[in-house]
């Protein structure tokens, strides 16, 4: 390496678009750079140059970690199988209760706790927490009685109206709420006719003190869990 | 001079199929991955986060190690999901850090000179990556990331903008006062590689 120190200048030559991106892209169009230039085009070459035995010393701790984690090399089917305990663990009752609480602001839970179609553990906490129906004790037994062929729904008039204004505000938002639905016919006699829902659920408060709850953010994911930016397409979920 | 991004390099072509045979458990595949995306991510975090790269770089391939068997893309969707994921850990790093003043990158500190292979003129092309390296970091930190990220890790504008979290125009700005100043520095150590 030479010092030229006496030929430098402060004096560095305009730079255009076109030559931005020929230095950034290096290579085939580096010839139409001002010779000023070419110091940074050669400095630019440097910090591509080919890998150093420092930067290649990791290789065997890396390869460790990958051969431990993967274990005996088997087809990506393997963490499909793992994935199911963990499925079978988010859909625990702990982790229902922290969904109702995120979904109590977003109306999408209710929708669901309305219609029972959630879990047992989650239907059972939107049962006792907002008023949805109860979780079907045995949907297995199949013998359904003429009684059960007749859905009742929440009471509009009681606690449940705030999910269930909040459900109707949701699906009303997404084209998506049904006139029809044993739900919205509650909201409605307790609004004293259709037309009156959305005045009723004006007035409708957030049930109690724990409105709390209401106000928490959803979870961030773990830094792990995040979806790189790049295109939007890789993931980093295992 | 003509210059190969130096990601990439080492499979070229394959990499598709390297990055299958990884994801299927292959081992030299991923090793193969590996030592092309090292020596790039070192680098980058080298002057991004000079005191603690070689931890941030090894616990960025302990997170791609658990999402490898999900990832979905192409090569430019790889880098990008590497740099990302590097960059998350060198920011986590940079926190559980925080209470300690940060030392800036020495100008290629003999103990960091790379051992190299007996020819000379690979030592002395060596010499030249790291003493440009700690030009960089000279560069506000911004200017420096996107040089980086541009020119070593090989990732076009947009994509860069994405994994700041900044504006396209904002990563084009950097990127050009980042050459510019640059080449002032260079001007003015009077350098020559």
């Amino acid at each position: 390496m030479t010092n030229l120190w006496w030929l430098s200048s402060r004096d560095v030559p305009e730079m255009g678009d076109a030559s931005v991106a020929a230095l950034l892209a290096g290579a085939e169009a580096l010839e139409r750079l001002a010779p000023g230039l070419q110091p940074l085009a050669d400095a630019l070459a440097a910090l591509t140059a080919g890998p150093t035995s420092d930067e290649l010393a990791g290789e065997a701790a890396a390869r460790a970690e990958f051969d431990n984690r993967v274990g005996i090399p088997a087809p990506v089917s393997r963490s499909r199988r793992r994935r199911h305990p963990l499925l079978a663990s988010l859909l625990s009752a702990r982790a229902a209760a922290a969904a109702a609480v995120a979904a109590l602001s977003l109306g999408g839970f209710a929708t669901a706790a309305f219609t029972g179609v959630l879990p047992t553990p989650a239907q059972q906490f939107a049962h006792q927490t907002f008023g949805a129906p109860a979780a079907r004790e045995s949907a297995t037994t199949g013998t359904h009685s003429g009684a059960t062929t007749t859905p009742v729904g929440p009471d509009a008039t009681g606690p449940a109206a705030f999910g269930l204004c909040n459900a109707w505000a949701h699906g009303k938002g997404h084209g998506t709420h049904s006139r029809h639905s044993v739900a919205f016919r509650n909201l409605a006699a307790a609004a004293g006719g259709a037309s009156n829902v959305a005045a009723y659920c004006a007035a409708v408060q957030h049930p109690g003190a724990s409105s709390s709850h209401a106000a928490h953010p959803r979870k961030s994911h773990p830094a792990s869990q995040h979806t790189p930016h790049g295109k939007g397409r890789p993931s980093s979920h295992p | 001079m003509a210059r190969l991004p130096i990601l990439g390099a080492v499979i070229g072509n394959g990499f598709e199929a390297v990055l299958r045979a990884a994801q299927g458990g292959s081992g030299e595949a991923f090793s193969q991955l590996w030592r092309d995306g090292n020596p790039a991510l070192l680098r980058y975090l080298r002057v991004t986060v000079p005191e603690a790269a070689e931890d941030v770089a090894s616990d960025t391939w302990v997170h791609v190690v658990r999402g490898l068997v999900a990832f979905r893309g192409d090569e430019q969707d790889w880098r990008a999901w590497l740099f990302t994921t590097a960059r998350r850990r060198a920011i986590d790093e940079r926190r559980r850090r925080s209470r300690r003043p940060v030392a800036p990158l020495a100008e290629a500190a003999p103990d960091q000179l790379p051992v190299s292979e007996d020819a000379a003129d690979v030592a002395i092309e060596h010499l030249a990556t790291r003493s440009v390296m700690a030009l960089v970091a000279r560069l506000p930190a911004m200017q420096a990331e996107v040089i980086m990220l541009r020119v070593v890790a090989g990732l076009d504008n947009d994509t860069v903008a994405r994994l700041t979290g900044r504006t396209p125009g904002a990563v084009r700005v950097a990127a050009h006062r980042g050459l510019r100043r640059l080449a002032q520095i260079l001007a003015e150590t009077g350098v020559t590689l």
